[in-house]
């Protein structure tokens, strides 16, 4: 399950109920342990570094304001993913956020293609730029259910779709990415 | 160059999923963010509200309701071009973007994108007849309620995806009333 893929280090309980009162070097100590996974994940759902920074930021400036009515249902890190999936799902939905092209294919069904992103030089390896050419709705999926584990159910929830379009969107992923990477290899 | 197959239909089977959940997890980002979130923690109210979600989704129906009301008065009202009497003084209704509060997933770049049209909005508010004036107020009052509503659910549960649907929706319903009254050619009368 999710909530095994990251084990919280010892003592993280305490540094919550810490944070819940306000303590700030407590939060700041979270924020290091968490940051790479809420980044992570920013980075990938968005695309751009400078915008998964932002939203990184806003992500655990909201996690402060609410630590105090967590009451760990869930995992810290999943709870932190969750509130990092809204922040990237708003801010892609703002009329400024939103940067990618529309185009109909010619059995007339819609298409969609992510502005290009900004490729960092150090991209590890060609399935992570694979991704990042995802539109959003197929990379959201790619990102939460085959890189974080989190199941269709738990992806679906925090997309709010419905699980037959995460899976459906999954299905495109992997068939939009086979062709990318097909494409590399011959380039 | 990786090379893999696709042949495999779950997580476990599929070369691809088997290979994305190996990329790691964690990724750095290339400087340290903490400053950044250390200056604004200050600034929030921490949560202590409760609200019940039905409030905040039904404000937020309310919004979208009152809100086409206003598109149809702004578009069939006559322009009454009757102003303040002289010696009058007119009352002049407080005007205030609607705040989203602390639990809003809404970033700078959102807000920024609003003050923008803010600034036209103002422009053409003054030229507006004061019945016209005061409709859109009272709009904008509305969905500043559901905002609160919202805002104050979102505190109890941050991550729930339709509460921040919800506070989009009425970011959306702010800025469409504002782009309606920019837009508009009719009741534009100056006051005196």
């Amino acid at each position: 399950m999710t909530d095994l893929a990251r084990q919280p280090k010892a003592g993280e309980d305490e540094r919550i109920a810490l944070a819940r009162q306000g303590d700030v070097p407590a939060f700041e100590a979270l924020y290091r342990e968490h940051v790479g996974r809420v980044y992570g994940l920013c980075l990938r759902m968005a695309g751009e570094p400078q915008a998964a920074e932002d939203l990184t930021q806003d992500t655990f400036v909201n996690a402060w304001r609410s630590l105090p009515g967590y009451e760990g249902r869930s995992s810290l890190a999943t709870w932190l993913h969750r509130i990092a999936v809204n922040a990237v799902l708003a801010k892609r939905r703002s009329p400024v956020g939103r940067n990618e092209i529309s185009l109909t294919d010619d059995s007339g069904e819609q298409m969609e293609f992510a502005a290009e992103p900004d490729m960092d030089e150090a991209t590890p390896i060609d399935l992570e730029r694979a991704i990042a050419a995802l539109p959003p709705g197929a990379r959201d999926i790619v990102v939460l259910h085959g890189i974080y584990g989190y199941s269709h159910e738990e992806a679906a929830t925090m997309l709010g779709l419905a699980v037959g379009t995460c899976k459906a969107q999954l299905h495109r992923a992997r068939n939009l990415m086979r062709g990318r990477m097909r494409m590399e290899a011959t380039t | 160059m990786t090379t893999l197959r696709f042949t495999g239909r779950n997580r476990d089977q599929d070369p691809l999923l088997a290979q994305a959940a190996e990329l790691p997890k964690d990724v750095a980002p290339a400087h340290d963010l903490w400053p950044g979130v250390r200056a604004r923690l200050d600034e929030v109210p921490r949560q202590g509200r409760s609200f019940g979600w039905p409030m905040a989704i039904a404000a937020g129906v309310v919004a979208a309701a009152v809100s086409a009301l206003l598109t149809w008065g702004l578009m069939r009202e006559p322009a009454p071009a009757t102003g303040p009497l002289a010696g009058t003084v007119a009352a002049e209704p407080d005007f205030v973007p609607v705040n989203y509060g602390s639990n809003s997933a809404l970033g700078a770049e959102q807000l920024a994108a609003r003050d923008e049209l803010l600034v036209q909005f103002r422009r053409k508010l003054d030229r507006l007849s004061p019945q016209t004036r005061e409709a859109v107020i009272a709009n904008l009052a509305v969905i500043q309620r559901a905002a609160d509503e919202i805002d104050a659910a979102l505190a109890q549960d941050p991550a729930s995806g339709l509460l921040n649907e919800l506070l989009v929706g009425a970011y959306r319903q702010e800025l469409q009333l504002y782009s309606k009254v920019v837009t508009t050619n009719g009741d534009t009368t100056r006051r005196t």
